[in-house]
């Protein structure tokens, strides 16, 4: 007898399993049900299509049901809701939404691809007309109709993630006036400090408030239509509210047939994907993961690692190889008007949190040849753990090319690469495409030198919260200096150093600052060698110092 | 009135702001100054430069590889 595969959930993961088990196994037969009208949507689209950049919700359909099993010979059963797993007896109850008729499934393997829903704080007013999340494509289509016919002209997005800020940046580009409401200190939550705010500043330059460390109270309204959004410290004027505080994974299915919930709160799997209970499969956005640096189970839900996990339950499923998802590094990339914010691996955040003893660096650099017109910067952030040298996290941020070093720097700490291996890569290059010496082979060597104790750094954060107690030298030229300086600061041009060395003193934890880092090492080894021992240099300059200057 | 032509294209930061500098250290009352820059931190520094200077930034463009501006020294 041909086996039978339920597949529950039809976007990326759930579509991606079915096709390829009919690749596997032709002979299959391969059921996919959703509750949605649409398969196979282009999820991460939707803020594009409400900026218009998509024009059409046709664009964001991958496959129509139709095409769909054309092209895979699966069968789809959309507007069907999976009400319950009967592992035991193998069945799952189907309820037909539009004819309210249930039916009740035979499966061989069964794969839950649920995926996750966006997560709707309790606030007070949430209901009122107005107020959005975005998931599916019917959200997209509702909030640029809004936008479209006028009613939404001034909006407040709750949270500053990236589909928050995605959001932003659209309706920015449609004339909207946009906030940004953030609970935690600072936008981009899982990037370190120093490097959210750097974006931060960047997209308040492009005309959109944001507000951090502010909570939202209620929503409120007349005629049940928001009005108004208040925080614990404002009133913001709002016709358009957009929830993205992130999103949960979709387990009530799974736990209610007793499959086991890992400690992320997302479905367990193990690395083939199977779940606690045989011939039951997890994949997408409801399914857990390993961090491939901790080791520890990680649920970082993106849609390329969707993809991947449907693929290995497929193959594993129809038997015809043994296929392991070895875990995630959380990469993740956003655009942000012009700037771009990438990150792999663990943030500094996380790793001292993970109990490593970390040494970072954060070092500006160009993505071409400065001499080479449309060059942009970007900033680099390595974290690597000063026991194996291992690369353990890294983020890049900037108008430049900030995918291709992400990529590298993941695919180095997947091989388990030290920075020295880092250091030496032989990277392609040419002007129009790189530095001779790349940003990351850069950044790689001054964490190399920093390992080997040739020098000291301060991060932007601890030289703010020391501000008042330590001597600032600022090496930079005059012009420089005088157009935005570290407050406190006092302005010794690198090469008056020694001339001056009198009016400093010795004793002082002193701090060099120049505009990159690399002018502020020649004069830390100036005064390293004239008897200076406390000593450091401002990590990534001001370039990537995102605090107030005067 | 004499009208200064800079080219600094290819200097990275701070060669720019230098440049200006100098150039308007040495220029008279009246006299305007177009600078021509690759480097994409110009922009700001340039305004920032203006305002602590009192000189008056007649004209600002940012294209996509070049940066130009117009100053007039006061």
């Amino acid at each position: 007898m041909k086996e039978r595969i339920l597949i529950i959930g039809a976007v990326a993961a759930g579509t991606k399993a079915a096709a390829k088990i009919k690749r596997e196994n032709p002979a299959a037969e391969v059921v996919v049900v959703t509750k949605d009208r649409d398969i196979s949507y282009a999820g991460c689209g939707l803020p594009y299509f409400i900026g218009g950049l998509i024009e059409e919700r046709k664009e964001l359909i991958v496959k129509t049901p139709e095409d769909f099993e054309a092209a895979t010979g699966a069968t789809v059963w959309t507007l069907c809701e999976a009400t319950k797993i009967y592992p035991k007896e193998k069945t799952v109850k189907i309820e037909n939404l539009l004819t309210k008729e249930e039916t009740l499934f035979s499966y061989d393997k069964l794969v839950i691809a649920t995926g996750a829903s966006p997560f709707v704080p309790p606030i007070p007013g949430r209901e009122l007309k107005g107020v959005y999340t975005l998931r599916t494509i019917d959200d997209a289509v509702a909030i640029r109709e809004a936008v479209d016919r006028g009613s939404a002209k001034k909006a407040v997005i709750v949270g500053g993630g990236f589909i928050g800020l995605e959001v932003a940046e659209n309706l920015k580009d449609k004339g909207v006036e946009v906030s940004i409401v953030e609970l935690v200190p600072h936008i981009l939550p899982p990037f370190d400090e120093e490097m959210a705010l750097y974006a931060q500043n960047y997209i308040q330059e492009q005309g959109v408030n944001i507000y951090t460390q502010e909570k939202v109270a209620a929503f409120e309204g007349a005629e049940g239509k928001v009005q108004r959004v208040i925080t614990d410290q404002r009133e913001l004027e709002a016709d358009l509210v957009v929830l993205s505080v992130g999103v949960r994974p979709n387990t009530a299915l799974a736990k209610e047939a007793g499959i086991e919930i890992g400690t992320t709160g997302a479905i367990k799997t193990n690395a083939f994907m199977e779940t606690s209970i045989p011939d039951i499969y997890a994949v997408g956005d409801c399914a857990e993961t390993k961090h491939l640096v901790t080791g520890a189970p990680a649920w970082i839900p993106m849609g390329s690692t969707a993809n991947k996990m449907g693929r290995v339950a497929a193959i594993n499923l129809a038997d015809t190889g043994k296929e392991r998802l070895p875990g995630v590094l959380g990469t993740t990339i956003v655009k942000l008007f012009k700037l771009n914010a990438g990150k792999t691996g663990l943030s500094e955040r996380d790793a001292k949190k993970a109990g490593y003893q970390v040494e970072t660096a954060i070092v500006p650099a160009n993505d071409r040849a400065h001499y080479y017109p449309g060059y942009r910067e970007i900033i680099t952030k390595l974290i690597v753990d000063k026991k194996s040298h291992k690369v353990l996290g890294a983020q890049v941020v900037g108008e430049g090319v900030v995918d291709k070093p992400i990529d590298i720097l993941a695919t180095a700490i997947t091989l388990g690469a030290r920075v020295e291996d880092i250091e030496k890569l032989d990277l392609a290059y040419a002007p129009p495409f790189s530095m001779a010496m790349a940003s990351t082979i850069v950044a790689a060597s001054v964490i190399v030198n920093k390992l080997m104790g040739k020098l000291e750094g301060i991060s932007p954060l601890e030289l703010k919260k020391k501000l008042d107690s330590l001597q600032i030298i600022d090496t930079r030229d005059e012009g420089s200096y005088l157009i935005g300086a570290i407050p406190g600061s006092i302005h010794i041009p690198s090469g008056e150093l020694p001339s001056r060395i009198q009016s400093l003193d010795p004793n002082k934890e002193t701090v060099l600052v120049c505009k990159i880092g690399k002018n502020a090492y020649l004069s830390y080894l100036k005064l390293k060698a004239l008897g200076f021992e406390k000593v450091k240099i401002l990590d990534g300059g001001i370039r990537a110092y995102p605090f107030e200057l005067e | 009135m004499a009208e200064i032509l800079l080219n600094c294209k290819g200097l990275q930061c701070p060669g720019p702001i230098m440049q200006v500098f100098k150039t308007a250290k040495e220029a008279e009352s009246g006299d305007t100054i177009l600078v021509k820059v690759t480097d994409r931190g110009f922009a700001k520094d340039i305004q920032a430069w203006c305002k602590k200077t009192g000189n008056e930034l007649l004209e600002l463009n940012v294209g996509e590889t070049e940066i130009s501006a117009k100053i007039l020294k006061k």
